[in-house]
């Protein structure tokens, strides 16, 4: 089983100059997409055939923060002129929908909060995601991101028979 | 595959409380919109009434009001081990903003204290389709075999957040949505709270009909009329892995969902897929392609945003619970706001109610960060 | 001349910090290349609406939706013309 993480208050431009370099939408994103589209890219870099569409990997985010960060810039921006490139980054899914979009993963993408960085709890929910019978494996991320300069992360890519 | 039953409903709703007085709304056409000054914009409406509220926290209020009342009409103990709690909200507390209080976390944690949940509760924040996101979450937990009873609670409030952000999108119409119409235009924000009680075991062996526990009536000669078992038979969530904010050309994630939940099912056990039915241009658009492709262009089709607006986490909640009321009745609910088909390839929509007697039905709803759901819902004993 | 010049080169600036364009001077894009679509800088519906905005605030200009965007965005030169006709600012 694969295992990232990118340090707290990393350079995330940099980090997207080493690993892609090719995806100007990456600067459109709040730091919590650019943090999980980040560690996706450290762990399915040098994957065969990794843009082909598929439907057996899960995308399933967890923090305790969700987009806070993003929605304290929306909330600024709201007092005069609302912005919608920020309104539409106000949700802890979003970083879930960049990675699937960037990587054509057409499974389960979610996002869930939790109380703590728990992880036998993150994993028990990994296993439950497993049910769903087209599942085969999962990119799990812990982005816990309260504000642009502070986070913590760790990501994994896991496979079913990793679960037993 | 351990069956999941639905043993007891909560809700808070601009048009009623209990789910005689909400189906009632919904089939006279009832609704509470009403435009409301916005900052500066107007927008119209489906609010809940805060008036004599004094609390600190009108979300925090809702959502304990739909969950108790699911939790008393299921008859089960909260703090037991075995009960878990999720929720389902998209901003929840957000006119916290400048506290910690906005945390969903809090909220949750919160929530659970009220109700004496003694469990880790857990918040599903999947866009428009946390509802039904949360309701599958509750699903694989019972699955897990870990909980006997899972309360899965859905809330939302509208807010300047809110309203101004869809506002900025130019998602909103002024005027009463209307689902795949011709002449449809946007949406409208809503709010509400709605509280399911999931259980491995059917209602009946806990109780006989709504409000009533089994230790109230130990003389069977007495016993009320049997409730129906409403089962979640399965669900699943799929991304289109396409556009953060724009629906599926192909309805991709949409078609997947449904076929994932309707494998082995045929078309013709459905009383009708109730839908996101958001009443923007792309949205029932894309609906519509996703339900042809799955070979539903037959099957009744309704949305019921036309009564209750769009209440975001609270939606696949409240309309997987009207919806299961509806078909106890042996009915298709109306189409609130569609006059004319505005979709290609068309859709089975109607603006008039309709008779079923089937006893299954699909809840579908789409969301931002290109997520679809879907889950398929039966009657006990139907098969 | 002069001022329509200025004009266009404020403009491409504002969509390039509006838009987060990366790295993009207003020397990369051409006054008159298309804004949207494969050929264009690949812009696509939250970028006319975050456009929009972008009117209304620096030169008080309300469109009326989306698809009026579309129309006044199809190129640099082309918003200039609209804006140099139509602010209040």
């Amino acid at each position: 089983m694969k295992q990232v993480s990118i340090p707290s208050g990393a350079s995330l431009t940099e980090l997207y100059r080493k690993w892609v370099g090719d995806y100007p939408k990456f600067f459109k994103m709040d730091t919590l997409s650019k943090l999980g589209f980040l560690l996706t890219e450290m762990l399915v870099h040098d994957e065969p055939d990794r843009f082909t569409f598929r439907e057996d990997r899960a995308v399933l985010v967890f923090s305790r923060e969700g987009c806070v960060a993003n929605d304290r810039h929306y909330a600024e921006s709201m007092k005069d002129f609302p912005s919608p490139a920020l309104f539409v980054y106000t949700l802890p899914n979003i970083v879930s929908g960049e990675i699937a979009i960037r990587n054509k993963w057409g499974g389960e993408s979610s996002a869930y909060v939790l109380e703590s960085y728990d992880e036998a709890r993150i994993w028990e929910m990994v296993r439950q995601a497993f049910q769903d019978k087209c599942t085969q494996s999962a990119l799990v991320a812990w982005i816990d991101c309260p504000s642009d300069n502070e986070f913590i992360t760790n990501a994994w890519l896991v496979n079913k028979t990793d679960m037993l | 595959m351990t069956k999941v039953y639905c043993i007891g409903c909560g809700l808070v709703t601009p048009v009623g409380n209990s789910p005689s007085e909400v189906l009632s709304a919904v089939r006279a056409g009832k609704s509470a919109f009403r435009l409301y000054d916005g900052w500066p914009e107007p927008y119209y409406a489906s609010l809940l009434d805060r008036k004599g509220f004094e609390g600190p926290s009108f979300f925090d209020h809702i959502a304990l009001q739909a969950a108790s009342a699911a939790v008393q009409e299921a008859g089960i103990d909260a703090s037991s081990s075995r009960v878990g709690l999720v929720l389902s909200t998209i901003k929840g507390n957000i006119e916290k903003i400048d506290s910690e209080d906005v945390s969903l976390a809090v909220v949750a944690e919160s929530l659970a204290k009220a109700l004496g949940v003694k469990t880790a509760p857990v918040v599903v924040s999947n866009a428009c389709i946390s509802g039904l996101a949360a309701l599958l979450q509750g699903v694989r937990m019972i699955r897990s075999g870990a909980y006997d009873h899972i309360i899965v609670v859905g809330a939302e409030v509208q807010s300047r957040f809110i309203v101004t952000g869809f506002q900025s999108l130019k998602a909103l119409s002024l005027n009463p949505c209307k689902p795949f119409d011709a002449n449809r235009e946007g949406l409208n924000v809503g709010e509400a709270a709605a509280a399911m009680v999931l259980s491995a075991q059917p209602a009946s062996e806990n109780y006989f009909s709504e409000g009533f526990p089994k230790n109230q009536f130990p003389d069977t000669s007495t016993k009320p009329t049997l409730i129906s078992n409403w089962e979640i038979v399965d669900g699943a969530v799929r991304n289109d892995a396409n556009h953060i904010s724009g629906p599926s050309r192909t309805g991709e994630g949409s078609y997947n969902a449904l076929r994932y939940v309707l494998e082995g099912v045929s078309a013709e056990e459905l009383a009708f897929v109730n839908v996101h039915g958001t009443a923007t241009r792309y949205n029932d658009q894309m609906e519509a392609i996703a339900l042809n492709r799955a070979g539903l262009q037959d099957v009744p089709i309704n949305a019921l945003k036309g009564i209750f607006g769009h209440t975001m986490g609270a939606a696949g909640i409240l309309e997987s619970i009207v919806s299961m009321k509806a078909c106890d009745a042996g009915v298709v609910l109306p189409t609130h706001g569609f006059s004319q088909m505005g979709v290609e390839p068309a859709v089975n929509v109607s603006a008039l109610e309709r008779k079923t007697d089937k006893k299954a039905f699909v809840k579908l709803l789409s969301g931002f960060g290109g997520v679809n759901g879907a889950l398929l819902f039966r009657k006990g004993g139907a098969r | 001349m002069l001022d329509m010049e200025n004009l266009i080169n404020e403009l491409k600036l504002k969509v390039i910090d509006a838009l987060n364009l990366d790295g993009m001077t207003p020397e990369d894009i051409d006054d008159n290349a298309p804004l949207f679509g494969d050929e264009g800088l690949g812009l696509d519906s939250i970028d006319v609406l975050e456009l929009i905005v972008l009117l209304e605030k620096n030169y008080g200009i309300r469109l009326a939706s989306p698809a009026q965007g579309k129309e006044v965005f199809q190129s640099v030169a082309v918003m200039a013309a609209y804006v140099e006709k139509n602010r209040t600012k």
